[in-house]
């Protein structure tokens, strides 16, 4: 490798670092500002019910600070550095509906109920979406190409809630197999018994099952369309007049037109991130969704501004995390875009 | 979630009676790209069906939805197709009367987003240079932050009030999409021909792009008013179903609300007609607004054109 390419790879890295914290600061600013503006104004109520209670000016002041990450009085200007201090020592402030406790174990908590299943569902659906998608470009001129294709159209335009929405209509209304919500059944004890680790899957199946179905469809039509070019290439009829193995040249198929796919990767857990929020409330399964739409029916805002800012950075993080892998596998970004 | 079309350029027509004859043989080209595959005949009728149930459907039925509190949860009958909800109102009626909120902001939403994407789109692409990085580098960020969560916590904030106010929020938070594909449409047509013609003849900047640039570009920023026009109706019925924001007219999102979470839609089968309905309306209007951009594909695309 010679010494260009790798500074022109270092400054890649570098460009996607600072435009992902641009980002991260721009999204703390949005949620510092609605914090603020919410009507009748949560930090300096908070402030004065506290004196009202017979607390010291100070001790109230400190005590709102604990709650939202800034101060109650003070400029703007005090405020909003205050707020950005306090998120660069990772504190969130503290939840208000829970008393007391932090708002990032809260979020410490809630965030494995959605980061498992959405990568659950994302496996799934690349693996399903990625082989239906090579069969959808092979068959393409038949019923089953027709099919696969037309199922892959409608669920890529169908929101993520009417999904979830039909699953459970029909697979604990109609058709009562799966429980309908929750976690996990509450007889079990937590650890690692059958009982307990039956239940967790039981209850997974819905909600893994809806990520899936969810974005399935985005992969079996970037797949068929990717396959489709492919297929057209001089190295396949090659290949094949070459008398190579169907196997192999299903290989050489499959490598080639995987590689575009992991452009949308992120598009993808970005989707399915949001999603979690209708996900989580149709099913009740505790993820940061639910906790987000909670915060809100229960006007904690120290917990909705820090769930808010979890789930956006870790979608930015998802992004970068994303194109920065792409320039590790293409050969072609890899070089600059000179090949 | 919102897909944007990116279709080859279109013809262009110059000169009064080619004009004419153009314009109806377009018209017969649209016929005949109708008519060969019925489904997408399928797809404007439930589109116009759904236009004029948000126009006149409010006019149908009495300000007040009658109730009948001895048919609660009422089966699917003839009297009442989709059965009743839980104060005993007709399920159907509340579609119907629900649909005008629904529609107008998924109409407002497609404006904004339209109008805004194409002018960023337009100007990054027309000037480039400087303007055409800063347009971008917004750009990319309009499109890295999350809509959902962000709507989630603005509603703590801000209500919405009325379908316009909500379809502005939901524009200013989606144009990034149809900037990127119209900048990308506006840099490869300033190459071509008949722009270079337009420009070597002098014409003002606003007839190249209002007379020639913009005209190619009218087929796919109508298919991408359509396609908003189904992302903003999946995004407030969401926002109305998670019920986060007041309940302020009948909706879709409203009834899907309800059902789940008043009336157990997901554990009794009584409720479930109620779930269904809305649903219904939502999956028919994708479905019809789909069979109709996939119309226009055809049309506009002269390479999908199996003539």
């Amino acid at each position: 490798m010679t010494r260009s390419r790798g500074g022109a790879v270092a400054r890649r890295v570098a460009g996607h670092l600072i435009r992902g914290l641009v980002m991260v600061w721009v999204v703390a600013t949005i949620s510092f500002v609605i914090i603020r503006e919410i009507p009748g104004n949560p930090v300096q109520g908070q402030y004065e019910s506290l004196i009202q209670k017979g607390m010291s000016p100070e001790q109230a002041e400190r005590a709102t600070a604990v709650l939202y990450g800034f101060l109650p009085t003070g400029s703007l200007w005090d405020q909003y550095t205050g707020y950005l201090g306090s998120l660069l020592h990772f504190d969130l402030g503290r939840s208000l509906s829970t008393p007391g406790v932090e708002v990032t174990t809260l979020i410490g908590h809630a965030a494995r109920w959605t980061v498992l299943p959405v990568l659950a569902g994302t496996l799934l659906s690349f693996l399903l979406g990625v082989t239906m998608g090579v069969y959808a470009a092979i068959k393409r001129s038949g019923k089953l190409g027709d099919l696969l294709a037309l199922s892959g159209s409608l669920l890529h335009g169908v929101p993520v809630y009417v999904i979830g929405l039909l699953l459970t209509a029909i697979f604990t209304t109609l058709w009562p197999i799966l429980p309908s919500g929750g976690p996990v059944d509450v007889e079990f004890v937590p650890g690692l018994n059958p009982g307990y680790v039956g239940s967790l899957l039981q209850h997974a199946v819905l909600p893994v099952v809806t990520y899936t179905l969810a974005s399935y469809g985005g992969w079996i039509l970037a797949m068929k369309s990717n396959v489709v070019a492919v297929l057209g290439d001089d190295f396949i009829l090659a290949a094949e007049l070459r008398g190579l193995k169907r196997g192999i040249v299903f290989r050489y198929l499959a490598r080639n037109a995987i590689l575009p796919l992991f452009t949308i990767l992120a598009l993808s857990i970005g989707m399915l991130f949001g999603g979690s929020i209708f996900i989580e409330e149709i099913f009740n399964y505790p993820g940061l969704g639910l906790l987000l739409v909670n915060s809100i029916s229960s006007r904690d805002y120290a917990l909705m501004g820090g769930t808010f800012l979890v789930i956006t950075v870790g979608i930015i993080v998802a992004n970068i995390a994303a194109d920065l892998l792409y320039t590790a596998i293409d050969p072609r970004v890899r070089s600059g875009g000179s090949a | 979630m919102t897909v944007t079309v990116i279709p080859e350029a279109t013809v262009q027509t110059t000169g009064g009676t080619t004009r004419a004859t153009l314009r109806r043989n377009f018209w017969r080209g649209v016929w005949r790209v109708l008519r060969r595959k019925p489904s997408r005949m399928a797809g404007v009728v439930i589109v116009l069906l759904f236009a004029v149930m948000g126009l006149i459907g409010p006019l149908l039925y009495p300000d007040h939805l009658p109730r009948d509190d001895n048919a609660l949860y009422s089966p699917p009958s003839l009297q009442h197709p989709f059965g009743t909800d839980f104060e005993g109102t007709d399920v159907l009626a509340l579609v119907v009367t629900g649909a005008r909120y629904v529609l107008l902001t998924g109409l407002a939403t497609a404006v904004i987003t339209v109008a805004l994407g194409t002018a960023i789109g337009l100007f990054a692409g027309f000037r480039r240079g400087r303007w055409d990085t800063a347009l971008m580098r917004l750009t990319d960020m309009n499109l890295a932050i999350p809509g959902l969560p962000l709507l989630l916590v603005l509603s703590a904030v801000w209500k919405f009030e009325s379908p316009i106010e909500m379809g502005l929020v939901l524009g200013l938070l989606g144009w990034g999409g149809v900037a990127r594909a119209v900048r990308s449409q506006t840099l490869s047509l300033r190459e071509r021909g008949f722009i270079e013609a337009a420009r070597g003849l002098g014409l003002p900047t606003t007839h190249i792009i209002g007379r020639e640039l913009l005209p190619s570009m009218a087929p796919y920023i109508a298919m991408n008013m359509l396609i908003a026009v189904t992302g903003a109706v999946y995004a407030q019925v969401g926002l109305f179903f998670l019920g986060v924001l007041p309940f302020e007219a009948n909706n879709w999102g409203v009834m899907l609300n309800l059902a789940v979470f008043n009336g157990g839609a997901l554990t009794t089968p009584a409720a479930l007609p109620y779930l269904l309905a809305p649903l219904l309306a939502i999956l028919l209007l994708t479905l019809g607004i789909v069979l109709i951009v996939d119309a226009m594909d055809e049309i506009f695309n002269p390479r999908l054109r199996e003539e």
